[in-house]
C-alpha cells in the first residue's frame, strides 16, 4: 500500500474477492470509507453489493483479500465480533426477531451494552431493575426516533413493510455503531417514503452526534439513483462483482462505465 | 388417585422436560437429556453403593442414607455433566437443526452401550440396593418439589434477563442475532450445559428413588418421551415443559384401570395434543391472557404487568 498521512480510514476493503463455486460474486473490490461520510454502493441487481456487505460484516468468508477496521485486519472475523467493534447492519430481506415485540427487538440490539452483574440479575435487585428500566427507555427512544414508538409492545410481525425497515434501523443503532451498513433501506417503499428516507438518515446522524460521542458513518446500498446522488458524499459502483467507478456523485454520474452498465453502450457521440 | 410415588415420577418428568426445554429456548433441539440423566443416575448408584464414607455401603441397604451425601452426589453429578456437556457441546453444537438432534441421539446410545458393557456399572443387570435417603415416597416428593421449584425459578430469571433475550433472538434468527453482537456459540453452549446439569441432578434423585439403576434408564425411548413433554406442554415458556412433564408422566398411570387400552389412549393424547394445540398447551399468549385477568396488585407483585415503555419514557 502507498504511504498514507493521517489516520487510517474507518473501513478499508482491499482487493476483496468472493467465489461461489465458479461464480465470482465479488471480484477484487477495493474501497475506503472515511469517518463521518455517507458512502453509497450502487449497482444493478446481482452486482455483488449484498455479498460485499456480508463479507464485511463477517457473515460470509471472503475467498481472498482483506478487510481493515481502523487499520486492524478483521478479515473473516465472526459477525458478533465485527458487531462488537462498531459495525452494525440491516438486511435487504429484513431479519427481525419474529417472536419478540418491537421493543425487545431493539433491546437485542443493546445486547453488548446491557451486561449486568450476574448475581444482581439473578436476584433481580433494585439496582438491576433500575438499569433494565434505563435500557428499556433507551430502546424506546430509538423507536421514537424512527417514529414507531407507539408500536413498542406489538409483535414485530404485525408491522408494515416500511415500519419493519425502520425497526431494523433502530435495532442496528442500538448497537451504538460507528459504521452503519444499510442494505437497500428503501426497497419496497414508495417515492414519498424514499424521499423521507434521506431526511431520516440525516436526522439519525444529527441525533447520533448528540447521543454518542462520535459521528455516525454510513455505508448504504440502494438502487434509487436520485436518492443516492442527493444523499451520498461518495459512491462506488459495482457491476458483475467488479468496482467500475468510485468518486463523488457528480463524477460517478459522468463516468462512461456507469452509463454503460445502467443504460447499455452509449452512442458514439463524443468521438 | 395420585400417590406420593407417582408424584415423584411426575416431578422428575417436569425436571426432564425443563432439561429438554433449555437448549430449545435458543432453537437447539437436543435429545441428550437421557444421556446426562443416565450419567447422574449411574454416578449416584456407584457412589452410594461403593463408597462407605458417604454413609451407604453394603451394610446400609435400607433407609438412613445421609441427605448431605445425596446433595454431594448431586453436586458431583452437576460438575461432571457440566464439564462433559461443555466439551461435547463445543463440538456437537456446530451442527444445526436435525443434525444436532441426530448427534445427541448418538451420544445417548453410546452412553447406553458403554454402561451396558462395563462391569463396574453392572452390565445389563445394573446396580441394585441403592440406599434410601428418605423412608417414605413423600420425602422424595418434597425434596424433588424443592428441586423443581429451584430450577423453575432459575428458568424464570433466565427468561427475564439478558440471557433469555439473547436466546430468544438466536432461536428466531441466528444471523441477525450474531450481527447484533450476540456470541451465539457461547449462549448455545450455556443452554446445553444447563440442560445437562438439570438432567444429571435429576438422575441422582431418580437412582435413589428407584432403588435400582440399569442402562435402560437412558435410552432412545426416554429421549422421545422427554421430547413429548415439551411438544405437548409448549416450548416457548418454561411452564409448558413442566405442565407437559407432569401430565404425560401421570397419564399412563392414571389410565391403568382401562388395561392395555391405556397405551392407545396415551398414543391418542400424544397425537391429538400437537394437532389441536400446535404451539403446545401453554403459550405466551395464553399466559398473557391469564395475567390480564388477575387483580392488578397481584399482577404488579408478580411483575406480570407489561412494562409500558411509554409510561417510563414520558413523565
Amino acid at each position: 500500500m502507498s504511504s498514507r498521512a493521517g489516520p487510517p480510514p474507518l473501513l478499508a476493503v482491499d482487493q476483496l474477492s468472493c467465489l461461489f463455486g465458479g461464480l465470482v460474486a465479488v471480484d477484487q473490490v477495493s474501497l475506503q470509507v472515511q469517518p463521518g461520510e455517507i458512502f453509497g454502493l450502487l449497482g444493478p441487481n446481482g452486482a455483488g453489493k449484498t455479498t460485499l456487505f456480508n463479507l464485511i460484516s463477517g457473515i460470509t468468508r471472503p475467498s481472498s483479500g482483506a478487510v481493515h477496521w481502523k487499520g486492524m485486519a478483521i478479515t473473516g472475523a465472526p459477525s458478533h465480533r465485527v458487531a462488537a467493534l462498531g459495525l452494525a447492519r440491516t438486511f435487504q430481506n429484513l431479519r427481525l426477531f419474529s417472536s419478540l415485540s418491537c421493543l425487545d427487538n431493539v433491546r437485542v440490539g443493546l445486547h453488548r451494552h446491557s451486561r449486568q452483574p450476574r448475581l444482581q440479575a439473578l436476584l433481580g435487585t433494585r439496582a438491576f431493575e433500575q438499569r433494565e428500566a434505563e435500557l428499556r427507555l433507551e430502546a424506546w427512544q430509538l423507536l421514537e426516533s424512527m417514529g414507531i414508538a407507539e408500536l413498542a409492545d406489538r409483535p414485530s410481525t404485525s408491522l408494515s413493510y416500511g415500519q419493519r425497515r425502520r425497526l431494523e434501523i433502530a435495532r442496528a443503532l442500538a448497537c451504538r455503531p460507528e459504521l452503519l451498513l444499510l442494505d437497500e433501506p428503501a426497497a419496497g417503499m414508495n417515492t414519498t417514503e424514499k424521499g423521507e428516507l434521506a431526511e431520516l438518515i440525516h436526522r439519525i446522524r444529527a441525533d447520533y452526534r448528540i447521543r454518542a460521542a462520535h459521528s455516525l458513518t454510513v455505508l448504504i446500498i440502494e438502487h434509487h439513483v436520485p436518492l443516492m446522488m442527493e444523499l451520498c458524499d461518495r459512491l462506488a459502483v459495482l457491476n458483475f462483482g467488479r468496482r467500475i467507478a468510485l468518486g463523488t456523485p457528480l463524477e460517478v454520474r459522468r463516468d462512461p462505465a456507469v452509463i454503460e452498465a445502467y443504460l447499455g453502450s452509449a452512442p458514439q457521440e463524443d468521438s | 388417585m395420585i400417590d406420593s410415588t407417582l408424584l415423584v415420577q411426575m416431578l422428575l418428568g417436569a425436571l426432564l422436560g425443563l432439561s429438554v426445554y433449555l437448549p430449545l429456548a435458543c432453537g437447539q433441539l437436543s435429545l441428550a437429556t437421557p444421556g446426562f440423566y443416565a450419567i447422574g443416575g449411574t454416578l449416584a448408584a456407584l457412589l452410594s453403593t461403593r463408597v462407605r464414607a458417604l454413609g451407604g455401603g453394603e451394610s446400609a441397604s435400607g433407609s438412613g442414607y445421609p441427605i448431605t451425601s445425596l446433595l454431594l452426589e448431586m453436586l458431583l453429578a452437576a460438575v461432571l455433566c457440566g464439564v462433559l456437556a461443555n466439551g461435547i457441546g463445543a463440538v456437537v453444537l456446530r451442527l444445526r437443526g436435525i443434525y444436532l438432534t441426530i448427534a445427541t441421539i448418538a451420544l445417548v446410545e453410546i452412553l447406553r452401550v458403554v454402561s451396558l458393557n462395563l462391569t463396574i456399572t453392572g452390565g445389563a443387570v445394573g446396580i441394585f440396593a441403592i440406599p434410601q435417603p428418605f423412608d417414605q415416597p413423600a420425602g422424595y416428593a418434597l425434596f424433588t418439589l424443592g428441586l423443581l421449584l429451584l430450577v423453575c425459578w432459575l428458568c424464570q430469571r433466565l427468561a427475564v434477563t439478558r440471557p433469555g433475550l439473547a436466546m430468544a433472538a438466536i432461536r428466531d434468527d441466528e444471523i441477525a442475532a450474531a450481527s447484533s453482537g450476540i456470541a451465539i456459540e457461547r449462549w448455545k453452549r450455556l443452554a446445553f450445559v444447563l440442560s445437562a446439569l438439570v438432567a444429571g441432578v435429576c438422575g441422582v434423585v431418580a437412582a435413589h428413588f428407584l432403588n435400582a439403576w440399569n442402562p435402560r434408564m437412558g435410552n432412545f425411548d426416554a429421549s422421545i418421551t422427554t421430547l413429548a413433554f415439551v411438544v405437548f406442554g409448549g416450548s416457548r415458556t418454561w411452564i409448558g415443559p413442566v405442565v407437559g412433564g407432569l401430565a404425560l408422566t401421570a397419564l399412563p398411570e392414571l389410565l391403568r384401570p382401562v388395561g392395555d387400552l391405556r397405551l392407545i389412549v396415551f398414543g391418542l393424547v400424544i397425537l391429538l395434543g400437537p394437532s389441536l394445540f400446535p404451539q403446545g398447551l401453554i403459550t405466551p399468549e395464553l399466559l398473557a391472557n391469564v395475567a390480564r385477568r388477575l387483580p392488578l396488585p397481584l399482577q404488579q407483585s408478580l411483575r406480570l404487568e407489561k412494562v409500558r415503555a411509554q409510561g417510563e419514557g414520558k413523565p
